[in-house]
């Protein structure tokens, strides 16, 4: 018996080394991996996270845990990627080599770079690691490192090779953010979720997502995080900022034609201004050719020519390279004009949009009348029907977000839907409708969730609530008072801790 | 999704792929009506032509039937070979695919031959065999239903019909009562007789339209693909023709058939020389079952009457019924709150009084209006725009190919074609109808493809957008479209729904590529405006068309 153990032992590590040997990118000599504990700059980040539950708005889901790794910064704190601390209840920082752990709280969080920086409630916690600078000068070709932890704290280097830098949806997909993408072989670690990368000992990026088939890696890049830095170095985080107009190539001659252009065929035709954006009030119109951004020629496919990386969508000029109250020179042509404009960027938040595109760490509002779910419209709550949403959802909300711009130019105000229905006496007759968005109650349009609660305080005559929705049925009736006596035992039998939540 | 097959019996021929090899298959999601694809339940199907050894057992030929109930019913029975050209939505200036299909028939009186629709769609030639004769006759469609998957043919050679027995219609089976199915499904190639009860009877989906729904009786009698259009018959009489059923991998034995009243609706229509569709209220409505909702609408506690929610401003009620009216009673007959009433001792679904009637029939309505009691008469009509979102049979496919740029009105066919999965598209398909979006686009024009060329280079990106303008112009229809294309001018400025960028084009250079592109892509004809009839109508003399 202890003889097979031996040899079932040694048959295992002779297999496991020339699975390494096999490798085809070997660890790099620059880097010694684990043995210089002294010089380790990261830390283990553990979180239990509480999403709320969309379907059921007054709960959060059960509990999760994620580990992940966070790259250790001046002045004590730690960068991680903003999906790992999404949702948080409690997260914790724990030093690999010694297991010690400590609580650290959330400083600035932006979901839209998908970056968050952590700070440990006592900063003596991260004496010993060496932080990390930024490596700004990143170019396609160059050799970077992912670093990923043993479970016994050894440090794991897989290195891998930049082959392109562009602009690439981030997870909350609004606008496009610059990006390296990195062919790299690289391995999974029980605590993968943050992976810093690292070129000539400093950080070039974040681990943004890796697909193990192709091991082609998506990383957000050291200038988008040096600009999140230096904006939470101020007293109020800003955002990155978005301008707020689309755009087509001008490869078509006959569009170039009938947009008037003159001279060199350039720039990028503007299709659409969105209202109330830094590009409407700088006086960008639908026609327009835009030439030039901050001064950098832009092509026929809006490209320009960034000194590091070579061409880069012109929209990099405007999210990473400025800051929001940042004014840029626009050079546009109007039917053949040239003209110069002044677009002063702003940051566009989540919830300036009619249907937000994202809705991270706050408590979505609802209202639960006689049994009916009312809820605001929010990709966040088109999210719940899992990575398929957009074909998996209700298709008639998919598409009113999807073209919320153009189907409620005005703005300023939320869609309210009907989302569900609770089997309860009110609702007998009303069970199997669902997804119905809001018009009127009591024959007031209504905009808002708290527009909906403002209504429904004033009833028709007879004590009737009367809900008319976009789509068949039209209208629903509820008796105001028989509304108000089951209350209590609609909470009771479906276990709903409030009725209502307004913010 | 159900998978509903519709059962005839198919082959493709076989020359027919080679010929059409540079053509994208269509592919047909759920429903499928192509006799070409409703062969993968029953593989078998495919074998009816070469029979591979492990599929063909031991035939032995069969004897003279003995003395059955139903009577001498292959006395009756026909064996219906159809060619048919199926349409190719993606070259929609080629003739198509060609099919070929087996169903069964029967005779009934006035030496007519009634079959399922879906047996003789696209058909370009149909033949006819009947039982003890070596000879194939040549038949054309005398009426057919695609509404409720019902043809009836015409054989114009005197001796088909003679020692034929014309078959009588009975009325609606009992359930659980025997009924048995007579057709040639695969197997072997003479009558196939099974045997089964009535399982269900009630409102089912015509697979065949795919927007239809009628009376159907789901029968547990074995019935396969080559069963399509045979008769279902008890006591000798026939008690519906079998027409559909589930593939094996989603349900096994169930069977519908076409039940009597649909049958005899059918046959009193075209009575008058010409089909003109079911016709339909355009109105849906809720169950008024909430007692708050009751009260609220002045309504007592007697379950009665359904709440309107939309009238189809293309439908007969428009003007007459509104949003929020209480619908009391249909002809007299009242309506109970679940949207049922009363019907020959029965209840059935409210639809099921204007299931039988016919266009330009009148059908009295008594609602509440402001709880007041209001009264109104309809004339019954179809209602087209729902015609988009069903299949289409027996028409060539409308479009215009401008500059590489090929038009084509939305609609099922359009959808299964191309299987676009544009949100805007896809949205103006499903909520054509119920958000009225024909009063401001009849027709929903959309740019399918684009024919590469050196004029369209950069056109591509604008590939599923739909036509909202031409130089300033709404386009409402494909004809709108075809004469802004025609003005003269120096420039076309075609503008997209949505946020899109305008497509500009020069019509001289346009005309300049005309030519070239119509030959590089073999485009015979630029433009089919029309709805046009493609049922061939072949003298029996004549041989089958091929393309």
């Amino acid at each position: 018996m202890k003889l097979r153990r031996l040899i079932f032992t040694m048959t295992m590590s002779i297999l496991s080394m020339s699975i390494f040997a096999a490798q085809p990118n070997a660890p790099t000599k620059s880097i010694i991996p684990g043995n210089k504990p002294k010089e380790l700059s990261l830390v283990r980040v553990n979180v239990t996270g509480q999403p709320y539950d969309y379907f059921k708005p007054w709960q959060k889901k059960a509990p999760f845990s994620k580990r992940g790794l966070g790259a250790v910064l001046q002045g004590g704190r730690v960068i991680v990627t903003a999906d790992l601390v999404a949702n948080q209840n409690y997260v914790e920082l724990e030093r690999a080599e010694s297991g010690d752990k400590i609580g650290a709280d959330v400083k600035v969080i932006d979901y839209e770079a998908n970056l968050a920086l952590l700070e440990p409630t006592d900063k003596k916690f991260l004496e010993g690691l060496s932080p990390l600078e930024l490596a700004g000068d990143t170019a396609v070709g160059d050799r970077i490192a992912a670093w990923q932890l043993e479970p016994t704290g050894a440090l794991v280097v897989t290195e891998g090779i930049v082959t392109t830098v562009q602009m690439m949806k981030y997870p909350v997909d609004l606008g496009q953010f610059l990006g390296y993408r990195i062919s790299i072989p690289m391995q999974y670690r029980e605590n993968s979720y943050t992976v810093p990368l690292v070129k000539n000992n400093k950080l070039a990026g974040l681990l943004l997502r890796f697909d193990p088939r192709t091991q082609v890696l998506d990383a957000i890049p050291a200038p988008i995080i040096a600009h999140f830095l230096k904006d939470a170095a101020k007293e109020h985080y800003a955002g990155f900022p978005s301008a707020g107009f689309s755009f087509f190539s001008t490869r078509d001659p006959q569009l170039r034609t009938f947009a008037g252009q003159t001279g060199k065929a350039a720039g990028v035709y503007v299709t659409a201004v969105e209202p109330h954006s830094p590009a409407e009030k700088a006086g960008l119109q639908a026609g327009d050719i835009v030439t030039s951004v901050g001064n950098n020629d832009v092509d026929q496919n809006g490209n320009y020519v960034d000194q590091f990386y070579g061409k880069l969508e012109f929209t990099n000029l405007l999210t990473s390279r400025a800051f929001s109250g940042d004014t840029v020179p626009l050079q546009i042509q109007r039917q053949g004009k040239p003209m110069t404009l002044s677009m002063t960027l702003e940051h566009r938040p989540a919830k300036d949009y009619v249907i937000p595109p994202y809705n991270i760490d706050q408590a979505p509002n609802y209202y639960i009348l006689g049994g009916l779910i009312l809820q605001e419209l929010s990709r966040q709550y088109l999210k719940e029907w899992g990575p398929n949403w957009q074909k998996e959802a209700p298709q008639r909300f998919v598409y009113l977000d999807r073209y919320q711009s153009e189907l409620y130019p005005e703005g300023n105000r939320r869609v309210v839907i009907m989302s569900q229905v609770l089997p309860a006496n009110n609702t007998i007759g009303y069970d199997d409708l669902a997804y119905l968005t809001v018009k009127k109650v009591n024959g007031k349009e209504v905009k808002s969730l708290a527009e909906f609660a403002e209504a429904v305080k004033q009833p028709l005559e007879g004590g009737f609530i009367k809900i008319e929705t976009e789509e068949d049925p039209k209208q629903i009736e509820l008796e105001a008072a028989s509304v108000a006596d089951e209350a209590q035992a609609l909470q009771e039998n479906y276990g709903i801790s409030s009725l209502q939540r307004l913010q | 999704m159900k998978r509903v097959f519709l059962i005839m019996s198919a082959v493709v021929l076989l020359g027919s792929t080679s010929l059409f090899a540079q053509q994208a298959p269509r592919s047909m999601p759920g429903a499928s009506a192509s006799p070409a694809e409703t062969a993968p339940g029953f593989p078998g199907a495919l074998a009816r032509q070469t029979p591979p050894q492990q599929q063909a057992p031991v035939v032995v030929p069969v004897p003279v039937m003995p003395a059955r109930p139903n009577g001498p019913v292959q006395k009756s029975l026909v064996r219906i070979t159809t060619t048919a050209v199926e349409p190719d939505y993606r070259a929609p200036w080629n003739a198509g695919m060609i099919a070929r299909g087996v169903g069964a028939g029967f005779v009934i009186d006035g030496n007519r031959i009634m079959t399922n629709a879906h047996v003789v769609s696209n058909a370009r030639f149909i033949t006819v065999e009947r039982d003890g004769d070596p000879n194939k006759y040549p038949a054309t469609v005398q009426f057919i239903a695609h509404d409720c998957d019902l043809a009836l043919l015409n054989v114009s050679s005197p001796n088909f019909f003679k020692n034929m027995i014309p078959l009588q219609f009975g009325g609606i089976p009992a359930l659980e009562s025997t009924v048995s199915a007579y057709g040639f499904p695969i197997g072997g190639e003479r009558m196939s007789i099974t045997t089964g009860i009535v399982s269900r009877i009630d409102f089912n989906l015509y697979a065949h339209s795919s927007i239809d729904s009628h009376l159907a009786i789901q029968i547990s009698a074995q019935i396969n693909p080559g069963n399509s259009g045979g008769p279902v018959m008890q006591d000798g009489k026939v008690v519906g023709v079998a027409f559909q059923g589930y593939s094996g991998d989603v349900a096994q034995g169930v069977a519908y058939m076409i039940p009597t009243p649909v049958i005899k609706r059918f046959l009193q229509d075209v009575s008058d020389g010409h089909y003109d569709k079911y016709v339909d209220l355009g109105l849906t409505y809720l169950k008024l079952l909430n007692p708050a909702q009751r009260h609220f609408l002045g309504l007592k506690d007697d379950d009665r009457g359904v709440l309107i929610e939309t009238v189809v401003a293309a439908g007969p009620c428009n003007g007459q019924v509104k949003s929020g009216d209480v619908l009391l009673s249909i002809d007299n007959h009242p309506i109970a709150s679940d949207a049922t009433v009363e019907l020959e001792g029965s209840r059935v679904d409210m639809p099921e009084v204007v299931e039988r009637k016919f266009k330009g029939d009148k059908v009295k309505l008594d609602m509440l209006r402001d709880k007041q009691p209001v009264s109104v008469t309809i004339a019954l009509d179809t209602i087209p725009p729902y015609m988009i979102q069903g299949h289409a049979y027996d028409v060539r496919p409308r479009y215009v190919v401008y500059g590489g740029l090929v038009f084509q009105p939305l609609d099922l066919e359009i959808m299964e074609a191309y299987q676009p999965s544009d949100l805007r598209l896809r949205h103006f398909f499903d909520y054509f109808v119920l958000e009225q979006i024909y009063v401001d686009h009849p027709e929903i024009i959309v740019l399918t493809n684009v024919l590469p060329d050196p004029i369209n280079t950069y056109l591509s990106p604008y590939r599923g957008t739909i036509v909202d303008e031409v130089n300033g112009k709404k386009i409402k229809t494909l004809r709108d479209l075809a004469d802004a294309l025609a003005q003269p001018g120096d420039r076309l400025v075609l503008n997209m729904i949505g946020d899109g960028p305008p497509l500009v084009l020069d019509p001289k250079q346009v005309e300049a590529a005309r030519e070239r592109i119509k030959a590089r892509y073999n485009v015979q004809a630029e433009q089919n405006l029309e709805e046009q009839s493609l049922r061939a109508q072949p003298k029996p003399s004549e041989p089958p068309t091929k393309p």
